[in-house]
């Protein structure tokens, strides 16, 4: 047996050093000679890619502006917002030839750059001049206050006396400072599906549209609501659906009737209120009655939600100014067929919106040209030039009221928005009023809250009509306290 | 080489083959399931994947090569993506390779020498398998930037090098190899490194060849360190650029799913070239005493 | 000369080929580990930073939610575990049988989900899983007369779904790991089994099973981990972290609730090390039950 191995050794070792003799050049049978190759010739692909890298001309991925100006790093995890900055960097430099900047915008996956952004932070380094944060993830950002960020008060101060004043705060500090320039109001209204309206009930648009703008209470949609339902006789057709994986109708009651479940900074968080009891009685009934059906897979805003518009299954739902875009990026057919109006409230009187959503743009400390930095994002938000091509380009209901009565910004008709809906999305925001633009607070608490909600709460009062609403914003309450 | 037994042509045989070779007809038609309507869906435009689902027919009428004719455009988002492609390929190949010698080596220490911290490296090796990555970003990524590996393609792979599940499969392969290669060589004189190199390494290969088309694919897809460490969307690889397509203010399904789908490539034909070693595997002849 | 008998000798050796996993141990763990390890004590927040003792892990058993990652991730494991090591082993026995043909093939599509990037095929099964009407689960179960049914928000369904991901990416690789385990069994045992005129089935018993060991235990080992760790599986299906009810919540995807959502690192952290401790125990007492460390000879 020692011998038969010996000779199986034997010559694999010569079959190794002949190989090894011719270089490794037909190295099929050994491994290692292989590995070997395999490894020098991975080397000359990486120092090849590195050559070729810095030989070819730069791919101009996302750098913008004048390369002599002052250089600015700016994250976002939207690659349109980035191109807003690229433009408004343009415009900047023609504006202001002495204060020259160059801006590369980089784009991370939406996430990973929020990890990216703490680590940098909590780390000290490594953050960029300006960057995007999602709105719930502000908290965790604007937690390092003047210690990671730079307040913004100064910069926005020109423009503050128009701008919607709910979104500011939305991206205040503790300590009072504003933090973040905010892209859009995300201001929530009812979307209705007017087309599909006319049709079951047998009349015009126009008369629709009346029926639609008669409503004023909860009580109005609600009568509306059951007039489409004997018109249309199908049990597989709803007048809206509610949402057992998201907040929107949530906020929209407290909003209504002034209230805030996380109690701002001061706190306590208390979600045993009045406003979110009556929308989720209200709800409870629609289920019964079967007015209203569950948002497939939770809410409108997936894919399943897009198709079950797309269906028609539901003709009416409230939802932020940005859910346009769902319409123009997923829903293309149905141009034409939608119109926007007020939300509902439950007494006259009430606010009647609410702004939901948002991403808030931040300077951080670790910037080198802070001030620069923080005069070029107030002015690339908040402005005239801004807010024009933050309308344009991302399509978003800007902040900055004095653009609203702009005729030709508000009903330009080669906007793709004014051209999909019914109406122009913009009367509906000067119907609403800025100061009828409620706010819920996010903070600290939120995103405990938020989870909370959409995990357990809405599924035990939505999907069990029967259930009882104060058990359940008694276990939410528990869980929260639990917290704080 | 193989198992050649008696090949008899006997219905018992034939039955016998059909069956097997049925069952894994079975067994691939249900995990390419998904697979082909992801490829059927990236043929269409993202407006079609909303307003079906996923459908699973082949009406040509909605089937559109405008995704790839996007992607293989020549403007500015096919540019970035095959930047990126670029960059994975080269940051697999190259982490592949090392990761492959490098954890042979160690798992031919720990497998066939006695020593005293033999144990207790083991245990290492399998407890630095226990821990969340997660926990450990935040000072890792302190030390990488101390280190000056930050923004580098060496920082991302480096700290995968000594991968331990890899160094772990080694061990367990190599400790089924008999010892008696290995004295045997020590009589003839051999030394301890060319045993390693020419007379085990060669036994391994099938070992080597998972190990490979594993580590590609984990290299391939790796997405959380890689962004940590790397700046600007010039040195992104692709499963990063993939996801910036996916954002909560809508996705970008067109260039999305025909991407993935053309990032299976590279991947898949690692896996063709590595998996043939698989099958060679151990030669009776080779360890037959 | 003598630096190099030195280097070649049978004692030194072994630590030459170990040394690339103690530099890059000390290099890039320890320090990591301990801070990690410290963080879990301590609440950290952006300005200031305190020692809070064993508070951390006081309210983490208290934590409601973090009991049910618990029992969502352990259920998710045992289940990978059965699913995932018996049925790889068969089918890989049977693709090293001879009676497969095309094996190349069947290996190729079996391998391909574990090469598509966990993004979309995430979408994808969230699609198929869909409570609506499109989603293949529900046209299978209309078609049969059941209804449509909401896949996604029920426990028992919500972790179907977990395991019909696991098995469509896993199955493969684990066949995979498998096929070159077999590849390290002496063919020549198999021809002293025909000789003695085993059975296929004794000599899948008493020749296969016993020699692909030190495979099953590598495939276990991992797949402990893998399961109590799984994270990537569920964000997808619900898009995000938040399942109804918390049917899809695992260990690590409520690490990344404290640690990432909420930035509480230090609650991360001790979530963090009851996960290494957990996966720890189990797999050192499956490695010595199975013997991987006693000394070979």
């Amino acid at each position: 047996m020692k011998k038969k191995l010996l000779g199986v050794l034997l010559s694999t070792a010569m079959v190794a050093t002949m190989l090894a003799g011719c270089g490794g050049g037909a190295a099929a049978g050994a491994a290692d000679a292989a590995a070997d190759t395999a490894e020098e010739a991975t080397e000359e692909v990486a120092e090849d890619a590195t050559e070729e890298a810095a030989a070819e001309e730069e791919i101009p991925v996302s750098t913008f502006g004048d390369a002599s100006g002052t250089h600015l790093e700016m994250w976002t995890f939207v690659e349109l917002h980035g191109q807003h900055y690229g433009k408004m960097a343009e415009i900047w430099n023609e504006q202001n030839p002495d204060e020259k900047i160059e801006i590369t915008c980089t784009t991370y996956p939406y996430s990973d750059m929020h990890t990216k952004l703490l680590t940098s932070l909590e780390a000290g380094t490594g953050a960029p001049d300006i960057c995007d944060v999602e709105v719930g993830q502000f908290p965790n950002v604007v937690a390092g206050m003047d210690q990671w960020l730079v307040p913004l008060d100064d910069f926005a101060a020109d423009y503050m006396p128009t701008m919607v004043p709910a979104r500011m705060q939305t991206y205040q500090g503790e300590d009072g400072h504003y933090y973040g320039a905010p892209y859009h109001v995300g201001a929530t209204a009812m979307y209705y599906n007017v087309a599909a309206m006319a049709e079951a009930m047998g009349i015009s648009n126009d008369e629709v549209i009346a029926k639609i703008d008669s409503v004023v209470t909860w009580e109005d949609y609600q009568a509306l609501g059951e007039e489409y339902k004997a018109a249309i006789a199908d049990d597989s057709k709803y007048w809206t659906s509610v949402d057992t994986g998201g907040t929107d109708w949530l906020w929209l009651a407290m909003a209504e009737y002034g209230d805030d479940w996380t109690g701002g900074f001061e706190g306590p968080a208390n979600c045993q209120l009045d406003s979110v009891k009556n929308m989720l009685s209200l709800q409870q009934d629609w289920l019964k009655s079967g007015l209203a059906q569950i948002s497939p897979d939770g809410h409108v805003d997936l894919e399943a939600g897009f198709q079950n518009i797309l269906d028609h299954n539901i003709v009416s739902f409230p939802k932020a100014l940005w859910y346009m875009s769902r319409f123009t990026n997923y829903m293309p057919e149905e141009k034409g067929n939608w119109y926007i109006a007020k939300c509902p409230v439950f007494e006259a009187g009430q606010k009647c919106s609410v702004g939901i959503g948002g991403t808030g743009t931040v300077v951080t400390q670790q910037s080198a040209n802070k001030d620069l930095a923080a005069k070029f994002l107030c002015w690339a938000k908040m402005s005239d030039e801004g807010e024009q091509n933050i309308w344009d380009t991302l399509g978003f209901d800007v902040c900055n009221t004095a653009m609203w009565t702009q005729d030709s910004f508000a009903h330009d008709d080669n906007n793709q928005f004014n051209q999909f809906f019914i109406n122009y999305p913009y009367d509906v925001l000067n119907d609403i009023g800025m100061d009828n633009i409620g706010k819920i607070s996010v903070v600290a608490i939120s995103p405990t809250i938020n989870e909370y909600v959409c995990t357990t709460t809405l599924n035990e009062v939505l999907e069990d009509p029967e259930y009882s609403i104060d058990d359940a914003l008694q276990e939410l309450q528990d869980a929260v306290d639990m917290e704080q | 080489m193989k198992k050649q037994r008696t090949l008899s042509r006997s219905p018992k045989r034939i039955a016998l083959t059909i069956l097997g070779t049925g069952f894994f007809v079975i067994l691939c038609l249900i995990i390419a399931f998904p697979i082909v309507a992801g490829l059927l869906a990236s043929f269409r435009p993202g407006t079609e994947l909303i307003r079906r689902g996923l459908a699973l027919d082949f009406d040509i009428s909605t089937m559109t090569l405008a995704n790839y004719t996007y992607l293989f455009g020549g403007n500015v988002d096919s540019q970035k993506y095959f930047m990126w492609y670029k960059n994975s390929l080269i940051i697999t190949l190259v982490s592949v390779v090392l990761t492959l010698l490098i954890c042979y080596f160690v798992a031919y220490g720990l497998t066939m020498y006695d020593f005293k911290l033999r144990n207790l490296l083991f245990t290492l090796v399998i407890a630095t398998m226990m821990v969340p990555f997660e926990i450990l970003m935040l000072p890792l990524y302190k030390e990488i930037i101390k280190l000056h590996l930050i923004d580098t393609y060496f920082g991302v792979i480096v700290i995968g090098l000594c991968s331990a599940s890899t160094i772990f499969f080694f061990r367990q392969y190599l400790g089924g190899l008999p010892k008696d290669l290995l004295s045997a060589a020590r009589i003839d004189g051999a030394n301890e490194y060319y045993i390693s190199v020419k007379i085990i390494l060669p036994l391994a290969k099938p070992a080597f060849a998972s190990m490979g088309i594993l580590c590609a694919m984990g290299a391939w897809n790796a997405i959380l360190w890689p962004l940590l460490v790397l700046k600007g969307a010039e040195k992104f690889t692709l499963p990063i650029g993939l996801n910036t397509l996916l954002t909560p203010y809508g996705n970008n399904y067109d260039v999305l799913i025909a991407g993935s789908m053309f990032g299976i490539l590279p991947i898949f034909i690692i896996f063709l070239l590595f998996q043939k070693y698989i099958i060679d595997g151990m030669t009776a002849g080779a360890v037959k005493g | 000369m003598k630096g190099k008998n030195f280097l070649y000798s049978q004692k030194v050796a072994p630590y030459v080929f170990v040394l690339p996993f103690i530099l890059s141990f000390a290099i890039f763990w320890i320090y990591p580990l301990i801070t990690a390890f410290t963080m879990s004590f301590q609440d950290i927040g952006a300005i200031k930073t305190e020692w809070v003792g064993l508070a951390n892990y006081t309210k983490l058993l208290k934590d409601k939610v973090f009991m049910i990652a618990v029992a969502n991730s352990t259920k998710y494991m045992f289940f990978t575990l059965v699913l995932l090591i018996p049925f790889p082993m068969l089918f890989a026995v049977l693709m090293d049988s001879n009676i497969v043909k095309a094996k190349g093939l069947w290996k190729a599509i079996l391998y391909m989900p574990a090469l598509t990037s966990v993004v979309i095929s995430g979408t994808l099964f969230r699609l198929m899983f869909t409570e609506y009407k499109t989603g293949q689960m529900n046209i299978i179960s209309q078609a049969l007369g059941f209804g449509t049914y909401k896949w996604l928000k029920n426990g028992w369904s919500g972790m179907l779904a977990l395991l019909v991901v696991a098995c469509w990416r896993w199955t493969g690789v684990n066949m995979l790991y498998f096929l070159s385990g077999l590849k390290s069994i002496d063919s020549a045992l198999y021809e002293a089994a025909d000789i003695d005129g085993a059975s296929a089935f004794q000599k899948f018993r008493y020749v296969t099973l016993p020699l692909l060991k030190p495979t099953t235990i590598y495939v276990l080992t991992i797949s402990v981990y893998a399961g109590l760790a799984m994270f990537l599986e569920s964000y997808m299906l619900w898009a995000g972290n938040s399942s109804p009810n918390n049917i899809g919540l695992t260990i690590v995807g409520y690490l990344y609730k404290r640690g990432i959502e909420k930035n509480d690192m230090g609650y991360a952290c001790a979530v963090g090390v009851v996960l290494l401790i957990v996966a720890l125990i189990i797999n050192f007492a499956q490695l010595i039950l199975n013997g991987t460390f006693k000394k070979e000879d």
